[in-house]
């Protein structure tokens, strides 16, 4: 009973093939550890670029955003985390400039110390960077967010240890539009580099912050979407996402963790039924006052055309269009040349560093015009500067065509510095002319293209994507063919005195949403009365007003818009510091950011000590993917599943047999230890050797 | 035997037969597509407007890759046929290149990442395919081997291996820019590692042949390649 049995032959099979399993995964896996030292020494001449602009890649400091957006009907609330990770031996200070919604209500800031959250409060701009330039030389953690742009901001993170990193949290408020039947959540992630134009008579160039290099930041993107209604349709335009729908809410995520943060983020929906016509008004309390915010769906009518149409199309050929952008400038050119019917006026004018046109007048659109058109839109190539001043006073200045409505259809990415100047000069010389603008490429300047058409009693569109040129053109036709509702007047119930936020627009074109914020003393009474003209007829809408509970953010986005208005103003030529000091008032009453006002936030405890510097660094922003500032690209993912699942495969195979094999003994134990007992002829070939 | 072992080692053996079947597909699909889109190809060559590799395919091809190993001619002159194409080398391998480096198309076929210009244009141009499938050849690549491209409009495009490398993806990109024709193919390396999705690629850098530019068109084919 003491001897061991000798393991059966099944049994020694068992194990042989167990073994056989495990080496199966230690022989092939090996390669996959046995990487060659350093790739980077294998890096052969010019043939690869780092991808860090610095020459340190490890030790630069780095910066990874996550973005988290919480959207409830059309307003959505972003929480934006950087983290600046310092992985040197040295103390230093942050620097980031990064894009933003260009409607978004920046109103939050905290900075995450251990398991602390220090919040960020509202000042004046120079008040805030004194602030946080004493916390900085006390050697004190401390951020601050300021506003470069109407889109662009720069964060600063003041004391970052040695080996450590600090985590702000930025958030902001912003609309989301109902244009085109669908609505769309933007979420910026790079900025085309803003060319600066060469001084003129009237303005001197505005340098702008941004360091831009082809460094592959990413971002980590998480959308949570109560839309309220039954969706037909919920995409992604340029990321691939994962779709997780809940009872009452769908929980949109990156595919892969992290995205190159190289192209916006773009989420569109589309509501199962589209409403002929929609129109709600909310009113909010916040304090004292009352905020309207009045939402309206022109309505979808399609009069026979009376007018003849001049369009002039004005194209960016700047450096920046280069790569697909100008491809689909191209294709949006020439679906637009298609369009126009055979009484329509038109002229193409291109521009980079100078501006020239198709021809000198517009002329009608037949055959022979259609044909050289279409020749000067193939030969079109993106080089140079971007003056855009002198394309647009070239199309001012054409001769108008008689008896036509002028309209300029502008193709751009917008990537200049003197937005604000050029939206100037369209409000100031664009008389009966309507502007509309067709934003170009992976990460067009939004603020632009909006002020700009507003500023030219048109309308904007975006075409992120050369697949999406022709829907959106169409929306564009629609637009260039119907302008929708003209005259719009608002009548308030009686004794209402509300300051609107900003002025009505002159034309609502279909597609379009009216949005209209407004500040009043009470909570109004009765009914709101919206009247205009629509294809030529009188056009009434009368909505009730529902009062909604506090903090449902109605009040913030008045002031955002009471903001953007007042900058408006100013660059019209309103007094500098009479705006100034109103948006003051408004920015630290609703505790937002904007041209002079930042959130700074301070730690209390120092813990730099006095004798270590702290040197600055500025982590640079992404490029848009295939820009001129990216001239490189990234690899695509080249293996497949296959070898794993083979090798998965052949495991699961040998385990299979092996319980099987193994199996028989479990019915009769014994038989195999007596047959050992039996068989002492297992020892005979060893004998035979002998 | 025991019912609940029987029972796992059915379901073992289930597993396995899916798992083999799956890393079998993958390569089946790879082998036949590309045989698929070679016959559409061959057909585009002879005129045919729409031929399609299967009835329900929308990429579009940018030409004919062709890897030629082997010992190289004594100059370039002598690499040329009269034809225009290479001179036979002692071993070829040719596939249909689609455009765009989508992880669909990489499964039928070696892909042109569209960030880059066509082969045989001013610049670099980079083709990517998967290292189990169509790229496993390319470990066996040698610099002064050479690499011929027929584009979809009909020319030929000849380059050179110059150089071969394993870069580390998290921390390169490839440059594009180049002032003469460039063509780099990539694929993942080590080539018999198990799992997907490492950080290191191969890639192979071939520069244009001196003397032997693009030859002529030898037909107007329509913009952005053959449609499939």
């Amino acid at each position: 009973m003491s001897v061991q049995p000798r393991p059966s032959l099944r049994q020694r099979l068992v194990n042989g093939l167990a073994l056989i399993a495990l080496l199966s995964l230690g022989v092939v896996w090996p390669p996959l550890f046995a990487q060659i030292s350093d790739p980077r020494d294998a890096q052969a001449g010019s043939l690869f670029l780092v991808s860090d602009a610095d020459a340190a890649p490890v030790e630069a400091l780095r910066q990874s955003t996550q973005i988290r957006a919480r959207v409830t009907g059309n307003v959505a609330r972003v929480h934006v985390t950087q983290t600046f990770e310092n992985p040197g031996d040295q103390w230093v200070e942050g620097l980031y400039v990064f894009p933003l919604s260009a409607s978004a209500a920046v109103d939050e800031l905290e900075m995450l110390v251990g398991e602390r959250r220090i919040r960020g409060e509202i000042r004046r701009k120079e008040e805030a960077r004194a602030t946080y330039e004493q916390a900085k030389s006390e050697g004190r953690r401390a951020s601050l967010v300021t506003q470069e742009r109407p889109n662009m901001f720069t964060t600063s993170v003041a004391n970052i240890a040695p080996r450590a990193s600090i985590t702000i949290d930025i958030a902001y408020l912003d609309t989301i539009p109902f244009r085109d039947g669908r609505y769309t959540l933007n979420l910026p992630l790079s900025i085309t580099p803003r060319y600066t134009p060469g001084a003129t008579e009237e303005s001197t160039p505005v340098a702008t912050p941004e360091r831009v290099t082809s460094a592959v930041q990413t971002a980590q993107i998480e959308v949570e979407l109560v839309a309220g209604f039954p969706l037909a349709s919920v995409t992604s335009v340029n990321h691939d996402v994962a779709i997780n729908v809940t009872r009452n809410a769908r929980l949109i995520s990156l595919k892969r963790p992290t995205a190159p943060a190289d192209r916006d983020f773009e989420l569109v929906w589309k509501p199962a039924v589209t409403p002929d016509t929609q129109a709600s008004a909310f009113a909010e309390r916040s304090g004292d006052d009352t905020y309207v915010l009045i939402t309206l769906m022109p309505p979808q009518m399609y009069a026979a055309r009376v007018y003849r149409r001049e369009v002039i199309f004005i194209i960016d050929t700047s450096g920046s269009m280069s790569g697909p952008s100008i491809e689909q400038a191209r294709e949006a050119l020439q679906l637009g040349v298609q369009r126009l019917a055979p009484g329509d006026w038109f002229n193409i004018i291109r521009f980079s560093n100078d501006a020239s046109s198709l021809f000198p007048v517009s002329q009608p659109a037949v055959g022979g015009n259609r044909t050289s058109a279409s020749g000067f839109i193939g030969r079109l190539t993106a080089n140079g500067g971007t003056e855009m001043r002198s394309a647009l006073e070239m199309a001012f200045a054409m001769p108008p065509a008689e008896e036509a409505l002028r309209q300029i259809v502008f193709i751009t990415d917008g990537s200049v510095s003197n937005e604000a100047e050029l939206v100037s000069l369209i409000r100031k010389n664009s008389g009966a002319a309507r502007l509309f603008t067709v934003g170009i490429g992976a990460a067009p300047n939004a603020w632009f293209m909006r002020e700009a058409a507003a500023a030219g009693r048109g309308s904007y569109l975006f075409v992120p994507q050369i697949e999406q040129v022709r829907e959106r053109m169409q929306d564009l036709f629609r637009k260039l063919e119907n302008p929708a509702l003209v005259d719009l007047e608002l009548h308030w119930p009686d004794g209402a005195s509300p300051t609107l936020a900003a002025a009505l627009p002159g034309d609502v074109y279909a597609g379009d949403p009216l949005v209209v914020a407004a500040r009043l003393g009470s909570v109004p009474k009765g009914m709101l009365t919206l009247t205009g003209r629509s294809g030529g007829a009188a056009w009434v809408r009368q909505l009730p007003i529902t009062l909604v509970g506090e903090q449902a953010g109605i009040a913030k986005l008045w002031a955002r818009e009471r903001i953007g208005d007042l900058a408006r103003k100013k660059n019209l030529g309103a007094d500098a510091s009479e705006v100034e000091s109103q948006v003051v008032d408004i920015a630290l009453a609703h505790h937002l950011v904007s041209d002079y006002t930042s959130l700074v936030a301070v730690d209390v405890t120092p813990i730099r000590a006095a004798g270590l510097e702290n040197s600055s660094q500025q982590v640079p922003t992404s490029a848009p993917r295939g820009s001129y500032w990216a001239p490189s690209t990234g690899f695509a993912p080249t293996a497949t599943p296959a070898p794993m699942l083979a090798v998965a495969g052949i495991s699961a195979l040998a385990l299979a047999l092996g319980l099987l094999l193994s199996g028989g003994g479990g019915r009769k134990p014994a038989l195999p230890e007596e047959r050992l007992a039996d068989k002492p002829a297992r020892a005979l070939p060893l004998r035979l050797q002998r | 035997m025991t019912k609940p072992r029987l029972a796992c080692a059915l379901i073992a053996a289930l597993i396995g037969v899916a798992c083999e079947l799956q890393a079998g597909w993958i390569h089946l699909k790879a082998f036949v597509a590309q045989q698929l889109i070679v016959v559409a190809w061959e057909r585009v060559r002879r005129g045919e407007v729409d031929a399609r590799p299967w009835p329900w395919a929308d990429a579009a091809a940018v030409g004919r890759l062709t890897i030629l190993t082997g010992p190289p001619a004594a100059d370039s002159s002598t690499l040329l046929a009269p034809s225009g194409t290479f001179a036979p080398a002692s071993r070829q391998k040719a596939w249909v290149v689609l455009e765009g480096s989508s992880g669909r198309n990489l499964a039928f076929a070696p892909s042109h990442d569209s960030a880059t210009v066509l082969p045989g244009e001013k610049g670099n141009s980079v083709i990517s395919a998967h290292r189990d499938t169509h790229f496993r050849v390319l470990e066996t690549l040698r610099v002064g081997d050479r690499l011929q491209v027929e584009r979809a409009d009909g020319r030929l495009a000849l380059f050179e291996v110059n150089d071969v490398s394993v870069v580390d993806s998290r921390r390169v990109r490839i440059v594009l820019d180049h002032d003469a024709p460039r063509l780099t193919l990539v694929t993942c390396y080590p080539f018999d590692a198990i799992q997907p999705g490492g950080p290191l690629r191969f890639v192979v850098t071939a520069d244009a042949i001196a003397g032997a530019g693009l030859t002529p068109p030898q037909r107007v084919a329509r913009r952005g390649g053959v449609h499939l």
